[in-house]
């Protein structure tokens, strides 16, 4: 049995026939072939799967696809880049040396993402709190919060 | 990954009654989800896929926070981020916000539901003990019609509720702190994502210097999430002295029976479980 869906993935209206529980992660790689969206644990805790649903950072890995309601905007890593402030903080990730192996850089900036639209002056704190689901072994997280202030500072100074 | 993930029947129920008639027959009974985060991981983790699955996403009579003057209702599929994000919720169930705000990170909280946490039953579920300080009730739905259950007597046991296989958790309700102060706490290996190693919740009016009620409640140092009935029936009436923390730490470490597993030993945590309270009395000086 097959759940159908209709969702605005990326800002374009796509449907979806989904078997079962198979996870939204599984689904935006495999059925859509975004693969921005990365398997870390499989059980929701490295965050490197994180899209965002209506807005909202989720891990892919843990949601059923059918349990996505008809109607829900996502945007994974490759519908973000083509929005000026998620090139803003991709440019601010490059720009604070942010990245090493880059497998959690998607989730990152996702995160990242989603706390910027909320909270465009966010502190150190807020920022440390907003990615504390997104887990990176390599870089120690100090030049990820500078990414996220870096491109937080020049997000307002373009809106001047 | 999730073996045979493609396999179950997930059925969507458009409404309670709908849930319900399908959960009073054998047949077309299924697995309860809501957010799906811990059963997710479960099956990920190789706890077989159940062949039926019956949806609770998005029912209308399961999702939402009521207020009332004396009773705040909490539908049992409310996410962690709608009770985190309710402003209204802070000054009345100050311990449970924290609780939700703490349940493993953002990601988690948008998804993972109230009800969902109580259901899962697990020792180390993070709101169980904010919600037990409340003294408040679980109200329960089958087609034989609703009840409720005291908070205190719904986890029967390791992975165990009060609820029967053809009932489905509505709602949460839950009398407001009033003029009691809450505190909520929990240690782990670290603030976000790790599963608690022990947390306390506690709910204590002092009036005149003493202690006129005290509700304290604990995770991860019994099989269920347990009231500290022992430490409370202690605190009773009595006068909150400097030396009182303390002293109540010993009644705890007396009482709790805590178990070594991958996360914690008995030892640690019945040593943190005493200084847990203590540190929430302290607070009252």
């Amino acid at each position: 049995m097959k759940t159908r869906r209709t969702w605005k993935l990326n800002g374009k209206t796509v449907t979806a026939d989904i078997p079962g529980i198979r996870r939204l992660l599984d689904v935006l790689r495999e059925d859509f072939g975004l693969t921005g969206a990365k398997e870390g644990c499989g059980e929701g805790e490295c965050g490197a799967c994180t899209v965002l649903l209506d807005g909202e950072p989720v891990a892919a890995c843990l949601i059923p696809a059918a349990q996505v309601p008809d109607g829900a905007a996502l945007l994974t890593i490759e519908g973000v880049a083509r929005t000026r402030a998620g090139r803003v903080l991709q440019q601010a990730y490059i720009d604070a040396g942010a990245v090493q192996c880059g497998f959690c850089i998607p989730g990152m900036v996702l995160s990242s993402y989603a706390l910027l639209q909320r909270n465009p002056r966010p502190t150190e704190r807020d920022i440390r709190t907003a990615l504390s689901g997104n887990l990176c072994r390599c870089t120690g997280y100090a030049k990820i919060v500078a990414a996220v202030r870096l491109a937080a500072r020049r997000l307002r100074e373009e809106a001047k | 990954m999730i073996p045979n993930a493609d396999t179950p029947r997930i059925v969507f129920p458009k409404d309670l009654d709908e849930a319900c008639r399908l959960q009073a027959n054998p047949r077309t009974r299924g697995r309860l989800i809501a957010g799906g985060t811990d059963l997710m991981a479960q099956w990920a983790a190789g706890v077989p896929v159940p062949e039926r699955i019956v949806s609770l996403k998005n029912l209308p009579e399961l999702t939402g926070i009521a207020l009332t003057p004396d009773l705040v209702e909490i539908g049992a599929a409310t996410t962690h981020a709608a009770i985190r994000d309710d402003a209204r919720l802070r000054p009345l169930l100050p311990a449970l916000v924290a609780a939700s705000s703490s349940v493993g990170a953002r990601q988690i909280q948008a998804t993972g539901t109230l009800g969902g946490n109580a259901a899962n039953a697990s020792p180390a579920g993070d709101t169980a003990p904010a919600l037990l300080v409340t003294g408040g009730l679980v109200l329960l739905a089958s087609v034989r019609g609703p009840r409720t259950v005291p908070l205190d007597q719904f986890w029967t046991g390791y992975r165990q509720t009060a609820a029967a296989p053809d009932e489905i958790i509505v709602s949460f309700l839950l009398p407001p702190r009033g003029r009691a102060k809450e505190t909520f706490r929990k240690v782990g290996t670290r603030a976000a994502q790790a599963i608690s190693k022990i947390m306390i919740a506690t709910r204590v009016l002092v009036k005149k210097g003493s202690i006129e009620h005290a509700a304290v409640a604990m995770g991860s140092v019994a099989a269920t999430p347990v009231r500290l009935t022992a430490l409370e029936q202690w605190l009773q009436g009595r006068p909150l002295t400097e030396s009182l923390p303390e002293e109540a730490a010993a009644v705890v470490r007396e009482t709790v029976h805590p178990i070594d597993d991958i996360r914690s030993t008995a030892d640690y945590r019945r040593w943190a479980a005493g200084q847990l309270a203590a540190d929430a009395l302290r607070a009252l000086l």
